[in-house]
């Protein structure tokens, strides 16, 4: 894919394996820009106004929309081509890791650097469990997860995330997957302009792509990212040394964490609540709050889940065909009363939609994009 | 060195949605796309080949597209073509197999 930067971490594809995943790229960009819409119009034109003419009225919930367009031609043939499309990205990206699996594994030893010329730092719990929202089903359908280890010290899993994100958004996050940690850094600057973070917690990392914005962004900040799968952590760790980023990553279940009280300025995450469940979900915000200052900012930034009833059911896509099982909830999920529920005060809490002035992609399954960003701002001084 | 390296599942864990109401339909979309995948590869592989006989041995698109396979290089092809017609029908192979030839024993 154009513009996306080559690093010591990624596989290098051969002729073929590059041709594969260029088609990937190709066949996704043509089902998102030019096939999934019409999906828009099938409903407006042939299934409410049949649904009409059956119940007297517009269908209003989605399942009623499910109902009806899971069982239209159209929009079968989109969901098989899509469904594949996702399993061949996959496939697409493994082939060439599969082929320099050991290098790979070398590099992010280390190789000639040392203790002394590392920036950041790696923390690993083998006893970590990995929770059942993580465990139940490979999510994105990328196989093995995120969390599995196929040999010892292995960073497949991240390798093949890095290149799959890549590939997923069609260039779209950026030359190093950096979209989403640059929107909510733009959210920062924008709307919280004298907030200058000492620490900084990163939810959910994964491969650090969007940890590694912050810490450029804050150097003289201590930058933390925790996640509950080693693979991608070792590889976030090597990635983050090969950019020249200082990060400490650990490997933690954010619904409870080993840091200190108050001990954080920032706690952010980047599309990660809606992988998780509905009880974590509260666990995770309650960890917020202990993890804040006084005067601190948590900033969770999640995609729309849809305004319309259609755009809610398109969204949806992804949780009953591309393993994200708990999206469907947070479609209706009430985020600010779930904080509440974690701990925050009313007036400490809000739902905030942003579009930065910069660039943002257009997401694959909706009509208006923006993004929906749930703020935290505990009380105290500052 | 590295240790052993376990080979990764092929498929991802997880419910797998069935989006035809026959089921070898979504497998049919699915060998569509495999098929779709591997000729954009194979017409990749043809266009880096045409340019380095162009650019290292002269080589014109014309000579290309006015190439006459003797007899030889036609049974040659003539075997490949019927080899990938014996690969792509396999699962119809299969079916007559379980279904018609040895009905008897899944009905």
């Amino acid at each position: 894919m154009k513009g996306f930067k080559q690093h010591a971490l990624l596989p290098t594809p051969q002729h073929d394996e590059q041709a594969r995943q260029d088609f990937v790229g190709a066949l996704r960009g043509h089902l998102s820009g030019r096939v999934m819409p019409g999906n828009y119009q099938l409903f407006e034109r042939r299934v409410a106004p049949r649904f009409a003419a059956e119940h007297g009225r517009p269908p209003g919930e989605e399942q009623e929309i499910r109902d009806w367009m899971t069982r239209e031609p159209y929009y079968q043939f989109w969901s098989a081509l899509q469904r594949r499309s996702q399993e061949l990205l996959w496939e697409s990206v493994i082939d060439p890791t599969e082929r320099e699996w050991s290098e790979l594994i070398q590099r992010a030893r280390g190789g000639k650097s040392t203790k002394a010329s590392k920036r950041g730092s790696l923390r690993l719990n083998p006893s970590l469990t990995v929770p059942r929202y993580h465990a139940a089903a490979d999510i994105h359908l990328q196989p093995g997860g995120y969390h599995t280890d196929f040999t010892s010290d292995d960073i497949a899993a991240g390798a093949i995330y890095d290149k799959g994100i890549n590939l997923y958004m069609g260039g779209a996050l950026g030359s190093e997957n950096d979209l989403m940690g640059n929107t909510l850094l733009a959210y920062l600057r924008e709307r919280h302009p004298s907030h200058q973070p000492k620490r900084i917690l990163d939810l959910g990392c994964a491969i650090g792509n969007s940890t590694v914005v912050w810490a450029r962004a804050f150097p003289k900040a201590e930058v933390h990212g925790i996640d509950i799968g080693a693979p991608v952590l070792r590889y976030a760790h090597a990635r983050a040394e090969a950019l020249g980023a200082a990060v400490h990553f650990s490997q933690q279940n954010a619904e409870g964490t080993d840091f200190a009280d108050e001990s954080f300025d920032l706690v952010i995450s980047h599309i990660v609540l809606h992988e998780t469940s509905k009880s974590a979900l509260v666990r995770i915000l309650a960890e917020c709050r202990r993890l804040l200052k006084p005067g601190g900012l948590m900033l969770h930034l999640e995609i729309p889940r849809g305004r319309t009833p259609i755009e809610k059911f398109m969204h949806n896509w992804e949780s009953y065909n591309n393993n994200e099982t708990f999206s469907r909830y947070m479609t209706r999920i009430d985020l600010p009363a779930e904080a509440r529920k974690a701990g925050f005060a009313a007036d400490e809490i809000s739902l905030e939609e942003f579009v930065p002035k910069m660039d943002v992609a257009q997401m694959n399954y909706t009509q208006h994009f923006f993004w929906k960003i749930l703020v935290g701002h505990k009380h105290g001084a500052a | 060195m590295t240790d052993p390296i376990q080979p990764p599942p092929e498929f991802p864990k997880g419910h797998r949605p069935q989006v035809f109401s026959e089921p070898a339909i979504d497998q049919l979309y699915d060998g569509y796309v495999i098929l779709g995948t591997e000729l954009a590869v194979a017409f990749d592989r043809i266009d880096t080949l045409e340019r380095l006989l162009q650019e290292r041995l002269g080589v014109t698109l014309a000579e290309i597209d006015g190439y006459k396979p003797n007899e030889a290089v036609d049974a040659e092809r003539q075997a490949r073509r019927a080899e990938l017609a014996q690969r792509l029908l396999r699962p119809f192979r299969e079916f007559r197999d379980d279904r018609i030839t040895r009905g008897s024993r899944k009905g």
